[in-house]
Parts: structure tokens; C-alpha cells; sequence
């Protein structure tokens, strides 16, 4: 019998086996509880929206942006901030994919692992959320939007701290229109464009390209150039917006001169463009406090030479998202490396804002940094006017005008930020269809950044 | 401020603090078997005692079955060049003691006379090994070597039961009050008064001194039968009816085979019968959920694989005298390889892999021979690769396994939508009949411990889950105080089967392992598969020579013949 026991010890590892089993299900199912209960589709959730006893959601003055009130959720008083919020702060339903609301829902309605979804309101402590955008500033950049369609991403790059985040097309939480699915007015109204789109970044890409060259050419400041508006560089022609004359380094991010930054994409190659473009949150998806953005993308694997010359200054296939964008300025303004962009203040426990980014690395060089951020400020001061942008804060920037085919008005962008060190706002702004950059983006980042500087100061005061 | 709490909200607490309450108790009912069953079973202690006739060296017999041999894992080593490694096996059995000679080279002899197969000995026979002779000694004429016997000390099984019904009671309310009307309570009660009366039928009519096994298993059973219940009043009454049926199947399996020569007669039978349960699922089988494996006899759908599981660990167990020798497994080979091929044929590979595992589970204890398990599994490694190759669609059920996020869609959708409602049941869950995964397809019996977790909470849903691994480990603690290798093998085969279905079926679920859509033991909905369950845990009960102490008692009252059964339990 001794040895019939003895023979049984593969069952008994069998069966250990499976407590084990058990054990790493349970340890799974602890940490990923939140995860999991937080889908969209969960009927417990979606069946009653999940949000009647839910915590509130503050700006970070601690303005009530939605709240739960016998059953019902009731949104800010003001319209205006009501839709500019929308994309940040989310809707009855889960239309909005990367809001806080949607993310954080089973948190807001007092979801913890010990008692699921499933106990009773009165028992339930629901949280709230302090967000760190500013209700004025959200309002600000919707007004200076308007019928556009485009976003707006200013955030701290000293903190993180995320002041402004707009998309439009957008609507009203409060009062859904009926029309939403029809109306082409509301066409993609439920996508944040600050994070989930991703556009042909044109001019704006120069700085990619302008860092890349600073990293791995000597002494390419240096080097003049006779614009003449067309140029042949990899077997066809390159044409710019304008003959830009004799020109240095300085000069053609200036002047965004394409033939320059052409010449130099085909001079460093796919190689060390991709590099560049990869450290700079490119072929990354960005992830923070949650939010899932959309990767940019910057692939010339398949390019001809002129394609690659082309992708140097943000067209080809060259796509961007206005986040990534804002993330690579203030990278350029914090000497090289970024502060993630964080939207959570307080409230949520267990996401540590900080570690939930994927944290990007260097971007590039200090030297390099500065010498793109003295860039940005001579362009503003001899070629914008410190005018277009505000008169109190000392802003950096480029434009961009990218080209996204026959018979459609060019995308409008601008990225830049402060050099001010009590209010350091890193930026991007994009309107679909502006036209141009200076004309259509510039004075949206400018109203944005005069209100984002009262809110800012506002505070230290 | 809320105003004076409603009606409905009073109610809601109530079903909230009711299932708080639930798993505590379950917990208690859980305990207080395992710790009845561990306390109260024999002190490993001489039987008889056997006395070395040349240096009076007294070897206690501790075992129904006892190996006599040289080698290191004999019952009773004898550490002399002319016995054999294994030589013989001394057994105990209803009308005495027997040895038999396991093909040894010396032979075995009782007072100077060579056996023949199986030979009755008395006290104060000679059985000669070899050089070596022994005497059979009472284990109180042997000085130093009886020890009384302990007292036992059982946890009343009618508290155990109580608290079971406690449980079975507080489910009711609470699907009461979840659901607004009594439709669950109706079952709850019925199933409470078929306990009382099994237990009073097992206590009176079969004298049966214990009853922490079939607590537990209606403990599972009763869970089961609740969230059918809870969301489909007929599956619960199907249920009812096969624990019903489980549980005559569960005496007729404990009486069949109380008498393991009975069990060898007819063996041959039954690996055929196992063999037809299978094949007419292909005969006359209806093709349900992808797999051919159902019969359905006018209102009725049975799964003929599940009853097979029984026949199948009674034809892999039933080997008698010869354990310690490796008598050839090939019958039970060729069965355990067409019953494979069978089920992979009526593409149930969750049962196919069951059945597997326990062929290797049963030919290891029975052989004890690494070379056939490891044989075994290559030759099932091939198989399937050679399957994969000709039907390459097979891999692609499985496919989701281990990324279902990436599919939860399709393939991946039922382990998905498990794993959100699971986490939204916490560890107490949201309620009976509240739950959303009880829309799924197969929810109340494939993904029904992924329906547990959200409905009753998670805590309940692993308690279940440890019952059906203790049932394991229990079968394991009896193997050397079963009354033969049979019961011990079969035991630990059938807590080892429902283990590995267990398994099959909560990993699945949660995409630890591939969903293949086998039952959980005792919980999921399936009346062939309840029934079956209660048949495999009569293997598990066998073990336990308790089972038959009292009624060997009796018959040894009646006949007023000298055996040794001094260890009977007497109550």
C-alpha cells in the first residue's frame, strides 16, 4: 500500500498545480479588477450608465465639471465649458473612448475589488476626480476654435500638468443632440483629436529634422543655402512656398525653407531620420494616466529618395498627433527630455501619474535643445512678431501648412511654448482645413495662451 | 440627505449582507469536513503482527494489502538474499487473511505447504518466504505492540448539515429578494429536505458512520442548483432530479463494489460497456455545441461520456493481489486508446483529455512504470500534432488562448466577457440573478465559475474550486487505509479526474488554459454530468474502509467467526 502512495504524488503535484492556478487567477484578477469592470461594455455599467452615484469631476480650481445628483449626472452650468470639456471629461454613454469618465468610471462610481459593482449605493463611497485642466482655458480655446474643427494641447512642461485639452467638433453632455449620428457638423465629434487623431505635420516636422541634423551633422549651423522656391534633391523637384533668397540654418527654419530641410533629410539618410523621429515619440504609442493615444507615425522604409527628402519637412506619410506634438516642444524647452503630459491631479488612487506614462527618454541633446529653443525665439521675434502670440510671455514657435491633397485646404498647425519660468506651457494647436499655420493657428494658440496665463498666475497669486 | 431608507434599499442590504454572510458559512462547512474527515480517520496501527521465526523480529501489518519483499518499498521488508524483491502479498479480506505469491522466485509457503494463488491464513500459520519464515501473531499477543485504540473525534455530520442548510436557505432569500418571487425558493427547499433524507437513509438504512464527503459534495451541488435557479427555473428541477439520480448511483457504485472480487468478475463487462456508452454517442448521437456527444432519448439529452467516466475508472482500477507486480497493461491500454479515439472523433477534446490524463494517472499508480506514462504521452503528443496537420481548423478553436483581449469579438469572447464580470462580482458578488454573464451562451455550465464569481462572489466561487482539490488530496490521505489497492487507485483516479475537468474548466474560463467547454464537477448545469459526479465521488468514499467497517461488523455479529477486525468503529 506503501507504494500505491507513493505512486499517487504526480495527482498530488497535479492538484497543487491547480491551487497554484487558482492563486495566480486570484493575484490576476486583483490587479487587473479595476481594468477589466472599467470596459465600456460592461452591462453593469452601460445598462444605467454607471455614473448615477458617481464622484465628481473637478477642474484643478476645483470647479464641479460633472457631478451625480439623485440618479442623474449634471454637467458644468456653463455651456461653453460643457463642450469644451466634453472630450476630457466624457458623457453619459461611453461615446468617448479616452475620457475620464469612461476610463476612471468604475472608480468614480466607488469600484473596489472587495465589493465589485454590485453593492449597494448607500454602501458605496464613489471617488472624485480633480483634473489639472483649467475650466477658463478649456473655454477659451473652444471660442477660439469655433466652427473649426481642430484641437488644442497646452500643458505644464515643468509638471505635466495638462491646462488645455480641446477637440471639435463637439457637443453639448448635457443636452445630446439627436442628430449626432447624421449631422455632418458632429462628424467624428466623439474622437478626441488631441489624442486619437493624428495628421501630416508639415512644417512643424522641421524641428525633427532640424534636431536630427544638430545631433549628427558638424557644424550644420553653419551652412548657407540660395533658395531659389524649387530645388531638385533626390531626383525630382522640391518646391517651396516661397524663394526664401540667401539663407543660414537659423534663417530656413525661419523662413521654412523646404529645399534646405529636404537637403538635409536626404543627406542623413532613412537610418538616422527614423532614429530621430522614433526618439522623438514617433512609432510609439503614448500612453498616459490611462489614455491610450494614437501612435505617430514615421516610416520612409519604402521611400524613394525624394520621398525621403519630402518626409524631412512633414509631408510624405509623416503623421502626428497634436500631443506628440506639444510632448516634443517641451522637450526642446526642458533641455531635451519631456515631462510627460498627466490630465489626473488627485483623486484616483493606485494610478500613479508619473509611472502609468510611458516615460519618454531623451529626445535629444541639451546643447541641441537650446540651440532649436533659440531657433523658436529668433523665428517668433524677427518673422511672427512677439505680437502674434501675446505681449507678456516670451513664446517660441514654428508653424506648420501641411498638404493633405488636391482640392482641400492644408492643415494649420502651430507648437512652441514659453520661456517664461513662472508660467511654462509647452503647446500644440491644429486646425483642420486653416489653410495656414500663421494665419489660422497662431492666433487660436494665442488667445489660449493669454487665458492659460491668467489661470496660471492666477494661481500663484 | 436621503430620506428614511426605502423598502428597496432595506432589501438590497439585506441581499448584501446575506452575501457577505454566505461565504463565511461555506467556509465554516468546508473546514469542519476537512477537519472531521482528517481527525476522525485510522491511526495507522498493526493489524497483526508478523514474528520472524529465526530472530523473533515482530513486523507489523499496517495495510489490507501488505508487499512482503527485499525491495526498499515493500509493506513488510525482509532484508534476506532469498526472498524476492517482491514476493508476495498478504490481504486482508472480509473472511480473513490471505497470502499470494507475486511470481516469486522461492515460492511461498504456509505451514510447509507451496501456495497456489490465493491462500487463507490463521493465526499461528508459518508463512515461509525464502529462508525466511514467518509467524501471524495477534497484535495483543505480540508485547509493545498494540496500541489502543484513539478516540475519534468527529464533527456531528448533523451540524455540518445544519450549516448547509443554513447556506442553501440564505441563497434562497437572496434570490428571493434579488428576484422579487419565490421561484428559487422552491428548489432551495426541496433540495434541503432530499439532504435530511439522504443523510437519515445513510445514517439508518446503511449505517454509514460519517458524512462530511456527501456534505461537501451538496454543498457544491446546492450551489449549482441555486444559480440554475436563479436564472432558469427548469434547469434547477433537471438538477434536482439528477442529484437525485447521482445519488442512487452513488449507493448501487458503494455496494457494487464493496466486494472487490466482485469488482475483478466483471471487469471485462464493464470496459465493454464503457466502450458502447461511447461509441453510441457516434451511433446515435446529436451533434450539440460542435461536439457529438449527446443522445437525446425523447425529452431527454444525455451525454453517454459522462457515465463512461465511471466505467471507465472502475475497468482502469480493478486490479487485484497482483499491484506490486507489472502485470501488463495492455487491455486497459487498448480501452483507454479507443475510448481517446472515440471522443476525439465526436470532437469532444475537453472529455478526450480527461480521459487521458486519467489513463495516465491509473496506469502510473497501477505499474508504477515511468517508460509506459512517458510512452503514453508521447504517442498523444504525435496524435494530436498529426491531427493538428490533417484538420489544422482544430488549432483554430483554440487559437484565442492566452491573448483574448485580441479577440473578444469572437473567439475570445466568452473568456473575456468572464473576466469583466468576474471582476465586477468582487469577492461577494453582485447577487443571484444579477448578474449580465447569465445572457452568455453556455453560461450556467461552461463559464459557469466565471457566472459565480460575478454572481455570488469570487470567494464562494474558489471555495468551490478548493472543495473539488480537497476531495483530491482526501483521496490521497486514505490510500494506505483503503482495504485494497482497487479502492485506493480508483480514489485517487477519480478525485485526480474531477480535479483536472475542475481545472479544465475555471482555467479555461479565465484563459489560463484553452476553453475546450467541459462541466465543473457538481456546479455546472448538465444533468449526465451531475449524476456521473456523485458516481466518481462513490470511488472517493470507497477508499475510506469506514464505508463498509459497519456493515462488515454486523455481518461478523451474525456469522460469530474469528476474523481480526479489531479496528472497527463502533457507535
Amino acid at each position: 500500500m506503501r507504494k500505491t502512495r507513493a505512486r499517487s504524488f504526480p495527482v498530488l503535484m497535479m492538484t497543487l498545480a491547480f491551487f497554484a492556478g487558482l492563486v495566480y487567477f486570484i493575484v490576476n484578477l486583483t490587479v487587473h479588477s479595476a481594468e477589466w469592470s472599467s470596459i465600456p461594455w460592461n452591462a453593469h455599467l452601460s445598462d444605467k450608465s454607471g455614473l448615477e452615484n458617481a464622484g465628481m469631476i473637478l477642474d484643478r480650481n476645483g470647479i464641479v465639471l460633472a457631478r451625480s445628483e439623485d440618479g442623474k449626472r449634471i454637467y458644468n452650468d456653463d455651456e461653453d465649458i460643457r463642450k469644451a470639456c466634453l472630450h476630457v471629461v466624457g458623457d453619459d454613454g461611453v461615446n468617448i473612448a479616452t475620457a475620464i469618465q469612461t476610463l476612471y468610471r468604475s472608480e468614480l462610481s466607488g469600484y473596489n475589488f472587495i465589493w465589485g459593482l454590485g453593492s449597494p449605493d448607500m454602501v458605496n463611497e464613489s471617488k472624485d476626480i480633480t483634473l489639472t485642466i483649467d475650466s477658463s482655458v478649456q473655454k477659451a480655446a473652444y471660442q477660439a476654435l469655433g466652427d473649426r474643427r481642430g484641437a488644442v494641447v497646452v500643458y505644464n512642461y515643468k509638471t505635466g500638468e495638462v491646462i488645455c485639452m480641446v477637440s471639435t467638433p463637439t457637443y453639448d453632455p448635457a443636452e445630446k443632440p439627436d442628430d449626432i449620428e447624421t449631422n455632418d457638423q458632429y462628424e467624428g465629434a466623439y474622437i478626441n483629436r488631441a489624442v486619437s487623431a493624428s495628421y501630416p505635420p508639415g512644417s512643424t516636422f522641421k524641428l525633427v529634422t532640424a534636431a536630427a541634423a544638430l545631433e549628427n551633422i558638424e557644424g550644420v549651423e553653419k551652412r548657407e543655402y540660395d533658395c531659389t522656391g524649387t530645388d531638385m534633391v533626390g531626383g525630382k523637384e522640391i518646391i517651396c512656398y516661397e524663394a526664401s533668397g540667401h539663407i543660414d540654418f537659423q534663417e530656413a527654419l525661419m523662413y521654412s525653407c523646404n529645399s534646405y530641410f529636404a537637403r538635409l533629410a536626404f543627406e542623413l539618410g532613412k537610418d538616422r531620420m527614423t532614429d530621430q523621429a522614433e526618439k522623438m515619440g514617433f512609432n510609439t504609442a503614448i500612453k498616459f494616466d490611462g489614455i491610450e493615444t494614437i501612435k505617430s507615425t514615421y516610416d520612409v522604409s519604402k521611400a524613394t529618395d525624394n520621398e525621403l527628402a519630402w518626409s524631412g519637412v512633414g509631408q510624405y506619410t509623416v503623421l502626428e498627433s497634436p500631443v506628440n506634438m506639444a510632448i516634443r516642444s517641451a522637450a526642446i524647452a526642458n533641455g531635451g527630455t519631456p515631462v510627460m503630459p498627466k490630465l489626473i491631479k488627485s483623486g484616483v488612487s493606485g494610478v500613479s501619474t508619473g509611472n502609468d506614462s510611458t516615460a519618454a527618454g531623451q529626445m535629444m541633446s541639451e546643447g541641441t535643445a537650446d540651440k532649436l529653443k533659440n531657433m523658436m525665439d529668433y523665428t517668433v521675434l524677427n518673422y511672427y512678431g512677439k505680437s502674434s502670440f501675446s505681449d507678456s510671455l516670451d513664446v517660441c514657435a514654428k508653424t506648420g501648412t501641411a498638404e493633405v491633397g488636391e482640392g482641400q485646404s492644408a492643415h494649420a498647425w502651430v507648437t512652441g511654448f514659453t520661456k517664461d519660468e513662472d508660467c511654462p506651457l509647452a503647446f500644440s494647436v491644429i486646425v483642420e482645413n486653416g489653410d495656414s499655420g500663421f494665419r489660422a493657428a497662431v492666433p487660436v494658440a494665442a488667445q489660449v495662451l493669454e487665458a492659460a496665463e491668467d489661470a496660471v498666475s492666477n494661481r500663484i497669486s | 440627505m436621503k430620506a428614511l431608507l426605502s423598502f428597496g434599499d432595506i432589501n438590497e442590504l439585506i441581499s448584501f449582507g446575506i452575501r457577505i454572510i454566505e461565504p463565511l458559512i461555506a467556509l465554516l462547512i468546508v473546514s469542519l469536513s476537512f477537519i472531521s474527515l482528517r481527525e476522525s480517520r485510522r491511526e495507522e496501527q498493526a493489524l497483526i503482527v508478523l514474528e520472524n521465526k529465526k530472530d523473533g523480529i515482530s513486523y507489523p501489518v499496517l495495510y489490507w494489502e501488505n508487499s512482503i519483499g527485499r525491495s526498499r518499498s515493500s509493506d513488510i521488508r525482509i532484508n534476506d538474499p532469498t526472498v524476492s524483491r517482491d514476493h508476495a502479498v498478504l490481504l486482508r479480506r472480509s473472511e480473513g487473511w490471505f497470502v499470494t505469491d507475486t511470481g516469486s522466485k522461492a515460492g511461498v509457503f504456509v505451514n510447509g505447504n507451496k501456495t497456489e494463488g490465493r491462500c487463507p491464513v490463521a493465526v499461528g500459520d508459518v508463512i515461509t518466504c525464502g529462508a525466511t519464515s514467518l509467524i501471524l501473531r495477534r497484535t495483543a499477543d505480540v508485547e509493545g505492540k498494540h496500541t489502543p485504540v484513539k478516540e475519534r473525534k468527529y464533527i456531528p455530520s448533523p451540524l455540518i448539515l445544519s450549516f448547509v442548510t443554513l447556506y442553501m436557505s440564505l441563497l434562497a432569500v437572496q434570490a428571493a429578494i434579488n428576484m422579487e418571487n419565490m421561484t428559487a425558493v422552491y428548489p432551495a427547499v426541496l433540495f434541503i429536505a432530499l439532504m435530511w433524507v439522504f443523510y437519515t437513509v445513510s445514517r439508518a438504512v446503511f449505517k454509514r458512520p460519517n458524512f462530511e464527503l456527501e456534505a461537501l459534495a451538496l454543498l457544491l451541488s446546492g450551489t449549482g442548483i441555486m444559480m440554475a435557479a436563479a436564472h432558469n427555473e427548469k434547469q434547477a428541477y433537471i438538477q434536482l432530479a439528477a442529484v437525485l439520480l447521482g445519488i442512487i448511483i452513488y449507493y448501487f457504485m458503494i455496494w457494487f463494489i464493496e466486494i472487490p472480487d466482485r469488482v475483478m468478475k466483471w471487469h471485462i463487462a464493464i470496459s465493454v460497456f464503457a466502450l458502447m456508452l461511447l461509441a453510441s454517442s457516434i451511433v446515435f448521437g446529436s451533434v450539440q455545441n460542435g461536439a457529438k456527444n449527446w443522445i437525446v432519448l425523447g425529452p431527454l439529452s444525455v451525454q453517454p461520456s459522462e457515465f463512461a467516466k465511471i466505467a471507465y475508472i472502475f475497468v482502469g482500477a480493478s486490479t487485484l493481489d497482483v499491484l506490486q507486480t507489472k502485470k501488463s497493461l495492455t487491455e486497459f491500454i487498448a480501452v483507454s486508446a479507443i475510448s481517446v479515439g472515440l471522443l476525439i472523433f465526436m470532437s469532444d477534446f475537453g472529455t478526450a483529455v480527461i480521459f487521458f490524463v486519467t489513463f495516465l494517472i491509473i496506469a502510473f499508480m497501477r505499474s508504477g512504470d515511468v517508460k509506459t506514462v512517458a510512452l503514453a504521452i508521447t504517442a498523444a503528443v504525435l496524435g494530436a500534432l498529426m491531427m493538428l496537420n490533417i484538420k489544422p481548423y482544430i488549432a483554430d478553436r483554440f487559437s484565442a488562448w492566452g491573448h483574448v483581449w485580441e479577440f473578444a469579438d469572437d473567439k475570445g469572447y466568452q473568456q473575456v466577457n468572464s473576466l469583466v464580470y468576474s471582476a465586477s462580482g468582487g469577492v461577494f458578488g453582485v447577487g443571484l440573478s444579477k448578474g449580465c454573464l447569465q445572457y452568455l451562451f453556455a453560461s450556467e455550465n461552461d463559464l459557469v465559475f466565471g457566472l459565480m464569481c460575478e454572481e455570488i462572489g469570487c470567494a464562494m466561487a474558489l471555495l468551490t474550486a478548493v472543495v473539488i482539490g480537497g476531495f483530491m488530496l482526501y483521496a490521497r490521505g486514505v490510500t494506505t487505509r483503503s482495504r485494497s489497492a482497487f479502492y485506493s487507485i480508483a480514489a485517487c483516479s477519480a478525485a485526480g479526474l474531477l480535479v483536472f475537468q475542475a481545472a479544465l474548466n475555471i482555467f479555461g474560463v479565465v484563459d489560463i488554459l484553452p476553453l475546450t467547454g467541459v462541466t465543473l464537477p457538481f456546479v455546472s448545469y448538465g444533468g449526465s454530468s451531475m449524476a456521473a459526479c456523485w458516481g466518481l465521488l462513490a470511488f472517493i468514499k470507497a477508499a475510506d474502509e469506514r464505508t463498509y467497517s459497519f456493515r462488515q461488523a454486523k455481518i461478523k455479529k451474525r456469522k460469530r467467526k474469528v476474523t481480526y477486525h479489531d479496528d472497527y468503529v463502533e457507535i
